[in-house]
């Protein structure tokens, strides 16, 4: 339905600034649809103990509620995480998934559901979609609310804030990637570092960037030469 | 019938066909609907600041590192996938980097492929291409990653556990902050004092100063570019507001007191317990 609207425009690569697609009103919709998935997530860890969004230290947060019945390390990382991420995210153009919703919508909120004693929309997945969506739609709405009242202000036409010097930082910080893996799998062993060594070597040289390549070279060997563990 | 299996589920380790077919339908909603907003939010940060978008500074980055080469973004897509999968085995954690990493990786390499073209205004940038190839990609994922978990051979877990973490966790903290900061410093020198005090600050309070370096740019280029209008006092005061919430939320406020060997304050160690926060211990 939606896409027939956006097609009836006129088929293109690219939709133009003013297609639905690249809209303001889209934002919250997008938003509501992560939101949504990523709650249901949690639900499916609450009920069958696999499928958080979150990586295992902040997951292990929420366990230790579940086990325990004391959520207030969750709630007040996960709400302290999405606040700040709220504020951010309008600013610099960027919404952060891993603290808005990942953390946020996916840890705080649930635990701070739990505390409260509402399990129902953690029980059952078709109430743990909606609650995820309408969470999601209002930090849409309100990071919408924020952008308007300063980065698209009168007052706030003209700046912005930083955020070419944001975008080439991330862009930096990407390419540090692949070294690291390099140094990781050296650490680990050294059959798997030579591997990560030849393969980012390699790519280099078919001009690939090299971080696929250490983590193909590096998988590759710890396949041959397993990493003798703790 | 299914919550019937969910009662035996608990008991035994066994996994029922009940159990398996409900986690895999539900995976696939799940897969689909995170795939859409992230395929969507991603593309969109291509077109930031005019346009807002959604995912991370980081996975802009990594995107770009691979200069839209459906290979490139493959084989980094694929070598998190295993990471997320060893995770999902042990612990029940899909990790970040299915919406950071895997789905975005997965969604360009697939729609780059299949376009035969390296033009990113196509593929990449293209919020409606990446929302529809990302729902599909993440449908199949997440199903994936929530079934057959314990198939990945034990030796890529081990490979993915202990090159990707530490890498991973190495460009978070310390690489990430020190990039920022020093992209703050370059940028004037407004910029950088306010991103070098909120950037300490910020470690200090959230455990991680990329948030405070963030902000620090963000109100100096802010009073550079507008000088202190209402919109950068709105600005500060939100930062300032910002800090000392998150500081009483972590319970940084009682941490300090103790490392400075002071007494905490009856009022204030009853404030915490009421609330329920605290230091994470």
């Amino acid at each position: 339905m939606r896409r027939r609207g956006a097609r009836g425009k006129g088929p293109r690569d690219a939709p133009g600034e003013g297609g639905f697609w690249l809209s303001e009103g889209a934002f919250p919709l997008f938003a509501a649809c992560l939101a949504a998935g990523i709650f249901a997530g949690t639900q499916l860890y609450y009920v069958h103990r696999t499928g958080t969004f979150s990586d295992v230290a902040v997951t292990a947060l929420l366990k230790a509620g579940i086990d325990t019945g004391s959520y207030g390390a969750a709630a007040a990382f996960g709400a302290g995480f999405l606040f700040a991420r709220v504020v951010e995210g309008p600013m610099v153009g960027i919404l952060d998934i891993g603290g808005s919703l990942q953390t946020g919508v996916g840890i705080g909120i649930p635990a701070l559901l739990l505390a409260a004693g509402v399990t129902a929309p953690l029980e059952h997945f078709w109430l743990a979609v909606p609650t995820g969506a309408v969470l999601g739609a209002l930090i849409g709405a309100v990071v919408l609310a924020v952008r308007r009242a300063t980065v698209h202000s009168a007052g706030g036409g003209g700046s912005t804030f930083g955020a070419d010097v944001m975008m080439g930082a991330g862009n930096a910080a990407g390419r540090y990637l692949g070294p690291l893996v390099i140094i990781a799998a050296a650490t680990a062993s050294l059959p798997v570092g030579l591997g990560a060594t030849l393969g980012a070597a390699l790519f280099y040289r078919w001009r690939k960037p090299l971080t696929g390549g250490a983590v193909l070279g590096a998988m590759l060997f710890g396949v041959f030469f397993p990493i003798t563990g703790k | 019938m299914s919550s019937l299996l969910y009662a035996v589920g608990h008991t035994t380790v066994s996994i029922a066909l009940g159990r398996t077919a409900t986690v895999a339908l539900e995976s696939m909603v799940i897969g689909a609907l995170i795939g859409f907003g992230a395929g969507a939010g991603v593309a969109r940060m291509f077109h930031a600041p005019t346009v807002q978008g959604m995912g991370a500074f980081r996975t802009l980055g990594e995107l770009n590192a691979c200069e839209n080469d459906p290979a490139a973004h493959f084989s980094f897509g694929l070598g998190f996938f295993f990471h997320a999968w060893a995770s999902a085995v042990g612990t029940g954690a899909l990790t970040s980097d299915v919406d950071h990493r895997i789905v975005p990786h997965g969604a360009a390499a697939l729609s780059m492929a299949r376009r035969g073209s390296r033009r990113a205004a196509g593929t990449l940038h293209d919020p409606r291409r990446m929302a529809v190839v990302g729902a599909a990609v993440g449908l199949v994922l997440v199903t994936v990653l929530n079934t057959t978990a314990a198939a990945v051979p034990h030796s890529l877990q081990q490979v993915a556990a202990d090159v990707l973490g530490p890498a991973s966790a190495w460009l978070i903290n310390p690489v990430m902050p020190v990039v920022f900061w020093m992209a703050a410093v370059d940028a004037g020198r407004r910029t950088g004092g306010w991103g070098t005090a909120l950037g300490g600050l910020a470690h200090v309070v959230m455990g991680n100063a990329v948030p405070g370096i963030v902000l620090g740019i963000v109100v100096g280029k802010g009073v550079d570019e507008l000088g202190w209008t209402r919109v950068t006092r709105v600005l500060c005061g939100a930062v300032v507001a910002l800090f000392a919430v998150s500081a009483v939320l972590r319970g940084v406020d009682l941490q300090l007191l103790h490392q400075m060997h002071a007494d905490v304050p009856r009022w204030l160690r009853q404030i915490h317990h009421c609330t329920g926060t605290g230091p994470a211990t």
